[in-house]
């Protein structure tokens, strides 16, 4: 006999994401532990007098009172455990939890079990706002969140003929899921050359506690260049294009920008 | 209503089929409500019916974007960027142009504006690329008074916050000075229930009583 559904559920969640549904109310994308990914309405949250508003903005950790309903269950209490205010201070690290948000809403489907997820997500939103590096942040989160959903990079052996690749000559193969040696890239078209430090740096990302990855250090370029080559990985995974990680590499390209303008004019003051 | 169907009868080619699936297709409006709407469309008279058929042709047919602030109007340039009593050192930048009508129901501001038409929302699919942002840069190069001022007032949400930071990122470079709505607790609000980000930004920006 099937189990009676309780009529009310206290639990944390992580809230992805939002939707307008009418006048006044929204539909919320919540990340749970023991639910998964749930939709829930919220009544009454547009309005500027709602007392449940505000702690149900994306990248919140809340806790949540739900209501059993027809279709979706209905927030009747929502507090707000951690809202991450040091992610929310710099573009940088809104971006890059918008992207953390956007991935762990893409890869996970309604309902199913997402414990390990929600854990995953929490962690790397807590490092995120503590000021951990944001490149360390992002790749070791896509690289566990892989490894949780089935989907592990093949990072050392030729994802074709399965022979040891060495960094200098691999080419990556995000549709195909890893790298591949020279000859077996030469039948793949869509296999691109990947650079061997960018290449060594994610397989210690992907080997080596976190700890001893955060102490690897970064340059602008080879960071660009990790970041190109896991989002393209993640793109074929969620089988669509990604506009936060979009978003991340815009907003990195113009802090460069204005940073080199700045040197550019401390050089012609000097 | 020569093809045999009732046309009162539910079906996909009657025509009240038609205005319901119309009616369903705008924000906000459910099935039932466009049931309702259809059938009092039905009832009222023909010249009324005429009257919001050719309001609709005139508004899609007539209102275009305004070259210089991107708001909707009937002519451009539109009223506000034309008006030579408007102070031309500020921006306001908006998300949309509902916006516009909020800001000067206030009465406190007398600068220009320049309407987003949305903001940076990936989970929605829209990204910089997608915004007027490209616009204002042309704009703020191509105005003849230098604009010393830029308020972006986006929505206090995650969206909203993101699109501010980028745009003053974007604008930084150019030397003017970047300001962002004030954000603290509405009129009328519980301190109990306020949410922490909310209540955290309003102790920082607290002002002396008057």
């Amino acid at each position: 006999m099937p189990g009676r559904i309780p009529r009310v559920i206290h639990t944390t969640a992580i809230v992805l994401r939002y939707r307008r549904l009418g006048e006044a109310d929204r539909i919320v994308t919540l990340l749970t532990p023991g639910r998964g990914k749930i939709d829930v309405v919220a009544k009454g949250v547009l309005r500027s007098r709602s007392r449940m508003g505000g702690h149900l903005e994306p990248l919140t950790l809340v806790e949540v009172v739900l209501a059993h309903g027809r279709s979706m269950d209905v927030v009747t209490q929502a507090q707000t455990i951690d809202a991450f205010p040091a992610a929310h201070a710099d573009l940088d690290r809104l971006s890059a939890a918008m992207y953390l948000l956007e991935l762990a809403d893409r890869i996970t489907v309604e309902h199913a079990d997402a414990e390990g997820l929600h854990d995953l997500l929490h962690t790397a939103l807590v490092r995120l706002a503590r000021g951990d590096g944001q490149q360390v942040v992002q790749r070791t989160f896509e690289l566990a969140l892989l490894e949780a959903t089935g989907f592990r990079p093949e990072l050392t052996d030729c994802i074709v003929c399965s022979s040891a690749v060495p960094t200098e000559s691999a080419w990556w193969a995000p549709v195909e899921g890893g790298v591949m040696c020279a000859s077996c890239a030469r039948t793949h078209p869509d296999a691109q050359p990947i650079d061997a430090t960018a290449l060594r740096v994610l397989r210690a990302f992907q080997s080596q506690p976190y700890e001893d990855a955060g102490r690897i250090r970064l340059s602008d370029e080879l960071a660009a260049r990790m970041e190109q080559a896991m989002h393209a990985l993640m793109r074929s995974v969620v089988e669509r294009d990604l506009k936060s990680a979009q978003f991340v590499s815009a907003a990195r390209r113009a802090r460069v920008a204005g940073e080199t303008l700045d040197d550019a004019e401390t050089a012609k003051d000097e | 209503m020569n093809d045999g169907r009732d046309p009162f009868l539910p079906g996909a080619s009657s025509p009240i089929a038609r205005l319901v699936e119309a009616f369903h297709r705008l924000p906000g409006i459910g099935p039932k409500s466009a049931q309702r709407l259809a059938y009092h469309i039905l009832r009222t008279q023909e010249a009324e019916a005429q009257e919001l058929a050719d309001a609709l042709i005139e508004v899609k047919r007539s209102i275009v974007f305004c070259a210089q602030c991107q708001n909707l109007t009937s002519r451009t340039p539109c009223d506000i960027c034309t008006d030579g009593s408007r102070d031309r050192h500020s921006i306001c930048v908006l998300e949309e142009p509902l916006d516009v009508l909020a800001i000067e129901r206030t009465g406190g501001f007398h600068g220009l504006y320049h309407v987003l038409h949305g903001v940076i929302s990936p989970s929605d699919g829209i990204g910089p690329e997608d915004l007027k942002i490209g616009e204002l840069l042309t704009r703020l190069r191509d105005l003849e008074t230098e604009v010393t001022e830029i308020i972006v007032a986006t929505n206090p949400n995650l969206e909203g916050e993101a699109t501010a930071m980028y745009l003053a990122r974007l604008l930084r470079p150019l030397g003017i000075r970047v300001t962002r709505l004030a954000r603290g607790l509405p009129a009328g609000a519980d301190l109990e229930y306020a949410d922490d980000v909310t209540l955290g930004r309003a102790l920082e920006f607290r002002q002396e009583v008057q």
